[in-house]
């Protein structure tokens, strides 16, 4: 059974933009899934949604059985409240292009203080979680360090420890490596390379060809709020079928 | 000038200052935590809240503290049962003036957080009142410490204004004194006190700065 159900999603800016255009996507346990396109062709905005970031104007997502958003016969869209919009979320969690990590807080503080504000676990056995996860971060030593003595990498990799300690059941990267130097992608893609062993179910919001090719079990091209193209990476990127991806590909390769 | 003189003065000088400490220090008493709830009804959703708070602002800061300290003093007794006296008045105006101001500081603050961090904050699960309390406001604190120190820098001044409703304070000590013996010496040494005194608060003001950007510091580990 699929662990997320994204159906007929639709997402309208404004009057007449479509950011996303009649998308569904069903997202198997365990499937690490990269999603690729040009800017502006609606991957961030389908990834937000999901996490309700962005409120969609059609459609359902349901995350783990739990409808996250559904359109019911008359076409309104319909959200539950708050508080179960907010337990159901915290069943997916979010890696951002820049990193967002809380400034005031160390970075064992920015990755114990919603299991224990929201999760209620207690000081101590978040704290012995997150250094696990530091330690699986491959930063175990900048526990008591603030973000901002930090270099880029160091920061997406506190960043997606932060994540992991909520337990979630779906990691989302929205470009995790677009905001990092090129010779330092490398510690951000090797962590999440090594969730993708893990058996980690992850959607990844990427420019890194590379990685979308060697780490992905399946990519998905999206292009002007459409999937245009989806399959394993070697289908995609060796046959593409459409023009559009064939295009995109191109372009890659200079 | 003459030792004795000022020695002489001297005494009502000093309780002169006692009262504009008084003011001082009740304003920022009241003032500063009354701004928290006026400043997050200017930023909230709902429209009546947010449309008061604006209005708020707006007529404490778009008219002069003279005629606001003159206002209350004349009209509250005429208009409402609520009998103050001299120094109270002043203190009630100065923190509803203060307020205003410091309100407007703190939406500042609070807006300038960047808009990823609210966004991180929700979907780890955050409410947007956790949110507020975890993560902007803990981090707005330092970006509205150098606008509030110049503010309580300019209330320290503000208070020679409520001499106007005979509040016997630092000014209308010297004032008095001059009046009387027609030395201005007095404004001298009055002068010198208000001096000392914003010293003070922008040394307090600085250690502070330091303490709050601690972790700002990229060579700190």
């Amino acid at each position: 059974m699929a662990i997320l159900e994204i159906k007929q999603v639709k997402k309208r800016f404004g009057h007449d933009v479509d950011a996303l255009d009649d998308v569904s996507l069903s997202v198997a346990e365990g499937e690490a899934v990269a999603i690729i396109g040009s800017s502006g062709s609606g991957k961030s905005t389908l990834l937000r949604s999901v996490n309700n970031l962005e409120r969609v104007s059609g459609g359902e997502i349901v995350i783990d059985g739990d409808v996250l958003v559904h359109t019911d016969e008359s076409g309104n869209v319909q959200y539950p409240p708050d508080r179960e919009i907010r337990r159901i979320c915290t069943k997916t969690s979010m890696v951002f292009q820049h990193f967002n990590l809380f400034p005031h807080l160390s970075c064992l503080e920015n990755v114990t203080l919603a299991p224990v504000k929201i999760l209620k676990k207690s000081k101590e056995e978040s704290a012995a979680k997150a250094r696990e996860l530091l330690e699986i971060v491959g930063l175990s030593q900048k526990a008591d360090s603030y973000p901002d003595q930090l270099s880029g990498g160091q920061k997406q990799r506190i960043a997606i420890a932060r994540a992991l300690a909520m337990d979630p059941q779906i990691m989302l990267f929205d470009e995790p490596t677009s905001a990092l130097d090129p010779e330092i992608t490398n510690e951000v893609t090797r962590v999440i390379e090594d969730l993708v062993r893990r058996r980690m179910t992850m959607l990844i919001v990427t420019h890194d060809m590379r990685f979308a090719r060697d780490a992905a079990s399946r990519v998905v091209f999206m292009d002007s709020g459409r999937i245009v193209e989806q399959g394993p990476p070697k289908q995609l990127f060796e046959h593409p079928e459409s023009e559009r991806l064939q295009e995109f590909i191109r372009s890659y390769q200079g | 000038m003459e030792l004795d003189y000022i020695m002489g003065i001297m005494p009502a000088l000093i309780d002169g200052t006692k009262e504009t400490l008084k003011i001082f220090c009740f304003t920022l008493l009241f003032a500063l935590p009354l701004a928290l709830p006026i400043s997050m009804s200017a930023i909230s959703r709902f429209w009546p809240l947010k449309a008061l708070a604006k209005i708020y602002i707006w007529v404490f800061r778009g008219t002069p503290l003279m005629l606001q300290i003159f206002f209350f003093f004349y009209c509250l007794p005429m208009l409402t049962p609520i009998k103050l006296d001299r120094l109270s008045t002043a203190i009630f105006t100065f923190v509803l003036n203060y307020a205003a101001y410091f309100a407007e500081i703190y939406r500042g603050g609070i807006e300038s957080i960047d808009r990823g961090q609210r966004e991180a904050a929700k979907s780890l699960g955050f409410s947007r009142w956790q949110t507020m309390y975890l993560i902007i406001i803990p981090q707005a604190v330092r970006r509205v410490i150098p606008p509030v120190s110049n503010e309580v820098i300019t209330l320290i001044k503000d208070t020679a204004l409520v001499y106007v409703i005979g509040v016997p304070e630092l000014m209308k000590a010297a004032k008095d004194a001059n009046n009387r013996d027609v030395d201005p010496t007095a404004y001298f040494i009055a002068a010198l006190i208000y001096l000392a005194l914003t010293f003070i608060l922008t040394m307090i003001s600085r250690q502070l700065e330091r303490r709050y950007s601690r972790h700002e510091r990229k060579d700190a580990v």
